[in-house]
């Protein structure tokens, strides 16, 4: 029995290829070869690394390709530590937790033309996208990809470019390319998408920005930030028995932050209806929204799955 | 009064009024993957479904932390399936409500506590299921709530045996 809930998807690493440029792709698969969970184009997977890292990357093979995921990893030698991991600790047979997939792109039947621009190793979140367009032919897509001198993924990427689907520019020869002239006029059948450095996400935004929202579709490649109740507020969670202090983030579950302090909660639902996590409280305000407890239970108790708090500070019966 | 069913017309009905059938089997290895359709799937007393995340001694579901022998083998009522299409517009699949075993005709709220056979095999119901706000995770459906109360039943396994795609379900007296 494990001692704690499973919360990834256990895959083990089945194949690493030096895709040059510093690049290695990443094949991580069922340890049965089972179906993964499935993903949409453009999504992304978190990866639970050894030394408690957790890093975010995009699924570069077609979503149709169910029994994998592979994603394309640059080594930062001065990055926070998660590339350097993979490139210089992870082999084949190693176990990796990750995430559900997340994000990107439902397919609309009514884009007839996707306008994609990435920069350097930013192609990444297109490739499945690409793959999936290309499968599927649904719509027509360009790709430009924006690079110093070296094309990542080079030899992935080579019938495309090719084909002219996927077209290179190079700043170390011809400077940065005018992204407005690279959008063109856009229309309500065109999506445009970005992902690349900061300074070139920004450029896009701002040539977009006068762009009828209606009309024109923006997707912007980087992790979604967690989904965010816009009234909620960090708090302090104190523990009466423990004497131990806990913040909460906006947004965060009283639940999730309980258990990065450490602290075993029994839980089944999450969702307020089980009654696993029933915990007691003693002082302070807080919003219940769970649908198990009576009125007069939730004088002294509530469910830390979904309960929040109304004031800075809550005190636990823990 | 509310501790146990009478012994007069309630349990009579409950007990003479169903005869059911078993219409999927599905099982996964491990928490979060999709489930796969089986034509058959084998039970084993005590343990679970060979091959399944919760068989005992595998142990890699979402809940296996927490062992519970009534998580052997699970039920779900393909009426439920239909129910969520009809009044709450949602199409979910017997692949997606991540219970072992699609059934039709079979109470399943009233087996609490019961024994009855599924094809060959001798099952006793240990409590309902309970959704789980994972399962919403999964499949990006809001199903959390229209589930409440229809979520299926969690059951030991007294006999095994091999289950199989059109099997009756019956009351074991
Ligand atoms: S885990 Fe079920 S109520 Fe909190």
């Amino acid at each position: 029995m494990s001692a704690r809930p499973i919360t990834t998807v256990k895959t083990v690493v089945a194949g690493i290829e030096e895709a040059g440029a510093g690049i290695k792709l990443f094949t991580l698969a069922d340890p049965d070869r089972w179906e993964l969970p499935p993903f949409k184009p453009g999504a992304h997977i978190d990866l639970h690394l050894p030394n408690a890292l957790v890093r975010t990357y995009s699924l570069c093979n077609d979503p149709a390709d169910n029994t994998r995921y592979v994603i394309a990893v640059k080594r930062e030698a001065d990055g926070r530590g998660g590339s350097r991991a993979l490139h210089d600790e992870i082999g084949i047979g190693d176990v990796i937790g990750v995430s559900l997939p997340r994000g990107g792109l439902e397919p609309q039947a009514r884009i007839a033309r996707y306008v994609f621009l990435a920069g350097g190793i930013g192609v990444t979140p297109f490739l499945s996208m690409v793959r999936h367009l290309e499968r599927t032919r649904q719509a027509d897509f360009t790709l430009h990809l924006i690079v110093r001198e070296e094309v990542p993924l080079a030899t992935h990427l080579g019938s495309l470019v090719e084909e002219g689907r996927i077209i290179v520019h190079r700043t170390s020869r011809s400077g940065r390319p005018d992204l407005a002239a690279l959008v063109g006029e856009g229309g309500s059948e065109t999506m445009v998408a970005c992902c690349g450095p900061e300074s070139m996400t920004d450029d896009f935004e701002r040539v977009t920005a006068a762009w009828p929202a209606a009309s024109v579709h923006i997707e912007r490649f980087i992790a979604p930030p967690p989904v965010i109740d816009p009234d909620a507020k960090p708090f302090t969670l104190s523990l009466a028995r423990s004497g131990a202090e806990i913040e909460v983030r906006a947004g965060q579950t009283m639940l999730a932050a309980l258990q990065e302090g450490g602290i075993d909660i029994a839980t089944s639902c999450c969702g307020g209806i089980c009654g696993a996590c029933k915990v007691g409280w003693i002082e302070g305000k807080p919003v219940h929204r769970d649908r198990i407890l009576s009125p007069y239970e939730r004088e002294r108790y509530l469910m830390v799955c979904v309960a929040g708090s109304d004031a800075e500070r809550l005190v636990l019966d823990l | 009064m509310l501790d146990t069913i009478s012994a007069g017309a309630a349990q009579g009905a409950a007990q003479l009024g169903w005869t059911g059938v078993v219409r999927f089997l599905h099982l996964t290895p491990r928490a979060f993957l999709p489930m796969r359709a089986a034509e058959t799937i084998t039970l084993v007393a005590g343990k679970g479904i060979e091959g399944d995340r919760y068989m005992i001694g595998r142990e890699e579901g979402f809940y296996s932390h927490k062992p519970e022998e009534g998580r052997q083998v699970t039920l779900f009522e393909l009426e439920t399936l239909v129910a969520l299409k009809r009044d709450a517009g949602i199409e979910l699949g017997p692949e997606e409500h991540r219970r072992n075993v699609t059934v039709e005709g079979v109470p399943l709220n009233h087996l609490v506590g019961r024994r009855f056979w599924l094809g060959e095999t001798l099952l006793e119901a240990t409590r309902l299921s309970v959704p789980c706000r994972h399962i919403e995770e999964i499949t990006g459906k809001a199903i959390f709530d229209p589930l409440i109360n229809r979520s299926g039943l969690n059951c030991k396994i007294l006999q095994g045996g091999i289950v199989r795609v059109g099997d009756t379900v019956r009351n074991a007296a």
